[in-house]
């Protein structure tokens, strides 16, 4: 069993050169690697002989999955790469019906959690690289789905979540509460980023793009930003896979991660623990409800 | 909603009017509001009522953009759980404002402007009952400052918000019939 | 050229903020801009010397929202009042040579022979300008490659040069401007010095003849190589310190309303979005080739200069690391 990064990643160009010989996919997505040490990105590749630019280690941080809803109405049959937290989108995307199994191959591979990219940038090189936030808590390392899988599954690091930064802020005075994030949310430039990257966010339009529609103004001050910032949390309550992908893209260094896991630790202890794409037959929390909801509002 | 209901709020606090904004739903408490009028049931005029046609209406949105244009309390109010004229909007309505109350508290705004509660269409004492404390309390902490998008007219972004003008000032009029 | 140590930093500093508007680089929470020095004095922000800033110095000439001017209906009159000017000059402390650059590239598109753009050349007219060499580039630095000079700051923009020299800090007035900007301030010593020894720096290639390949590539496969994996967001836009595209937008209280101009990115699906409902860029693959094109063929074409100056911002903060060099490097050796 290759375990290994360079024994997964030999697997890796091994199966995408299968898949497109026999023209099982006519294209397998990946990665390659970036213009840093510390920076991958995804790549397309369409023909066998191009294999060799597959990479993985420990900056492959991007979820292929939400590329998937790109060739939805093409004839393509994609196969994409897949870790704990992209297999989980994928499922979520199933479920919000933007992609369809049939059409995509998904190919597993346990990770061990990647690094901080950000951070390494503000290191020293050969520096030891910290592990990203979200990854830190990462309890599901292991596709949770695939049709195929390279590698061993590896031991979970994580068994629980960790709301120790939730409850700090939590335990603030309002107008302590409200000048942090008042600090977080003036630094926002309202780019999308971390819209854009989010596998819960796959609306086919958003009301950030329709200006004229008055939901929100293109002019960027706290209020319309934390405006923002609350409507698109709360958008993906009940939806979050936890990748932390949001925080990691953002070039304003947003908090992001403490609006989403406010929401996952409240759903979790009013209407019970969720995971979110962990299977595809659990409804979101939001998407539905029970009559014995607690009841606050008499 | 006219337009006066935007005007900036007088910062002074012993002549400090609150706004509260009330989305009501159609089938219940609109009824409910109109039965304490109707009955004359006495509850001060700080109240404006927005008619929905169900609680499940209401968008977290909603509220934010109120806080944004000047209000200083938001009341969602529906039908009791069970009585829904659409049989189940309340309760989508229940789970999203459980969650919705809490963060709008962590996001550092007073959980005493923000309140969900079931008023039906019998319950015009309650209504009154509601806002008026709902009034009081408001009154009491003071007007809203906290995610309000004034008309300020700043240089640089982000984070620099220097003020040079806001829309308050004077402005020369131009005569359009001339 | 005029020396101050290093240690002595805050008070040249301060001089200038008690004559000007001092604007610095700052660090707020993680997000390095060009802020008011009296951020640093109160210590909401610290100040950022160590390299490039995020968010690149044009918000200060181009702010991400502006106010053009005040509207409001008065009966059947309209009340329109303009934006007042700049109350006094600033000082912009900082600017690395690639952004001095790109502010000449904003000169040619707001300062245009036709038309000026009066807010713009407010702000401009009224801003001093010190320039800061890099010594030491980043490692997404390929500003050399886009033809900037790394030993001096580009004529028309800087009004003092400034040089890391160690224990010290060496100015040299490029403008008028600048001299009796650096003439009245107290506490520098006279003298020379050698300039310092810049590292050479990581990416580095020859640009010569792109526009010229690129007028021929429009419907090259390589738009679909490099599109399929962006996402759509507005990150490279925004902090690049060239892309000045705007939207024009009100912002209504009732009667009263401010007339607003705010950034716009060619990402985006409401760009070049027609009132009938059709989109000329529907996709990732005319919008980001629109985007390369436009800095690195049409700018040229229009105004002999290239729209990429080399700050390697997008390389840095990119979701996707979709990698401006990269793409160069391809072009040229098709």
């Amino acid at each position: 069993m290759p375990n290994t990064f360079a024994e997964i990643q030999n697997e890796m160009r091994n199966i995408a050169k299968e898949l497109l010989e026999s023209g099982e996919a006519t294209m397998v997505i990946g990665w390659e690697k970036g213009a840093l040490p510390y920076q991958s990105t995804p790549v397309m590749i369409r023909s066998a002989e191009d294999v060799d630019k597959l990479i993985w280690d420990e900056y492959c941080q991007q979820n292929l999955s939400t590329y998937l809803i790109d060739y939805i109405y093409t004839d393509e049959k994609v196969a994409i790469f897949a870790k704990g937290c992209d297999t989980r989108a994928y499922n979520r995307l199933i479920q919000d019906n933007r992609i369809k199994a049939e059409k995509s191959i998904v190919i597993g591979v346990p990770c061990l959690g990647m690094k901080n990219a950000r951070e390494a940038a503000k290191l020293p090189e050969g520096a030891e690289v910290p592990m990203a936030n979200a990854c830190k808590e990462c309890r599901y390392p292991n596709p949770v789905t695939f049709d195929r899988k390279i590698g061993e599954d590896v031991t979970p690091w994580c068994t629980e979540r960790d709301f120790s930064d939730v409850e700090a802020i939590e335990a603030l005075s309002a107008d302590e509460k409200y000048a942090f994030w008042q600090s977080q949310y003036t630094k926002c430039i309202r780019c999308y980023a971390c819209r854009n990257i989010c596998p819960a966010c796959n609306c086919t339009s958003c009301i950030f793009d329709q200006s004229a529609s008055g939901w929100c103004s293109k002019d960027v001050n706290a209020s319309e930003n934390q405006f923002y910032g609350v409507t698109r949390a709360f958008h993906v309550a009940g939806r979050c896979i936890e990748c932390g992908q949001c925080e990691m893209v953002c070039p304003s260094e947003v908090p992001i991660m403490l609006m989403n896991k406010k929401f996952i630790k409240d759903i979790d202890s009013l209407f019970g623990a969720h995971e979110a794409g962990i299977d595809i037959d659990t409804p979101a929390p939001l998407s539905h409800f029970s009559v014995s909801d607690p009841e606050e509002f008499m | 909603m006219s337009d006066n209901s935007v005007e900036t709020v007088k910062d002074t606090a012993e002549n400090f009017e609150p706004k509260i904004l009330v989305f009501a739903c159609n089938w219940c408490t609109y009824a409910g509001a109109d039965l304490a009028g109707t009955s004359r049931l006495q509850y001060p005029p700080n109240v404006r009522v927005l008619r929905v046609p169900c609680s499940c209406r209401v968008n977290p949105q909603f509220v934010i953009r109120a806080f944004q244009r000047g209000i200083d309390g938001v009341l969602v109010a529906g039908c009791h759980p069970g009585d829904c004229h659409y049989t189940t909007g309340n309760y989508y309505t229940r789970r999203r404002f459980l969650l919705i109350n809490r963060m709008m508290e962590y996001m550092g705004i007073d959980p005493k402007r923000f309140h969900t509660r079931w008023i039906s269409g019998a319950e015009g004492p309650k209504f009154q009952q509601v806002v008026t404390e709902m009034i009081e309390e408001v009154k009491a902490i003071g007007p809203n400052r906290k995610l309000r998008d004034d008309m300020k007219v700043t240089v640089n972004t982000p984070s620099t918000d220097e003020i040079v003008a806001s829309v308050e000032s004077d402005t020369k009029v131009v005569d359009d019939n001339a | 050229m005029k020396f101050i140590e290093k240690t002595n930093l805050t008070s040249l500093l301060a001089q200038l903020d008690a004559q000007y508007r001092l604007l610095v680089p700052v660090d707020y929470h993680g997000l390095t801009q060009f802020a008011p020095y009296s951020q640093v004095d109160s210590g909401v922000s610290q100040l950022y010397l160590d390299g490039n800033v995020t968010v690149s110095p044009k918000t200060v000439y181009l702010p991400q929202s502006e106010a053009m001017y005040k509207f409001s209906a008065q009966g059947k009159k309209l009340a329109i009042e303009e934006m007042p000017p700049l109350d006094r000059m600033q000082v912009l402390f900082g600017v690395r040579h690639c952004d001095t650059k790109a502010i000449q590239c904003l000169d040619k598109v707001f300062l245009d022979d036709t038309f000026a753009d009066p807010q713009y050349k407010d702000k401009r007219d009224k801003t001093i300008v010190f320039s800061l060499a890099c010594n030491n580039p980043k490692a997404t630095c390929f500003c050399e490659s886009m033809g900037i000079d790394r030993a001096h700051a580009e004529q028309s923009v800087a009004d003092v040069q400034v040089y890391d020299l160690g224990e010290r800090y060496g100015f040299e007035a490029v403008s008028d401007k600048g001299q009796a900007c650096l003439n009245a301030l107290n506490g520098m010593t006279d003298g020379e010095a050698k300039l310092p020894e810049q590292k050479p720096q990581s990416i580095s290639f020859d640009a010569q003849g792109l526009p010229e390949k690129l007028k021929e590539m429009f419907d090259h496969p390589i738009w679909d190589e490099y599109a399929f994996k962006c996402l759509n967001c507005g990150t490279c836009s925004y902090i690049c310190p060239t892309c000045h595209c705007f939207d024009i937008n009100n912002k209504m209280r009732g009667t009263t309303g401010l007339k607003l101009r705010t950034w716009d990115s060619c990402m985006f699906g409401e760009y070049t979005q027609m009132a009938g409902g059709h989109q000329p860029r529907p996709g990732k693959k005319e919008r980001v080739r629109n985007r390369f094109l436009h800095k690195l063929q049409y700018f040229n074409e229009k105004h002999n200069m290239s729209l990429c100056v080399g700050c390697g911002r997008c390389i840095a903060k990119c979701p996707v690391n979709m990698d401006i060099t990269k793409f160069i490097r391809q072009v040229i050796a098709e």
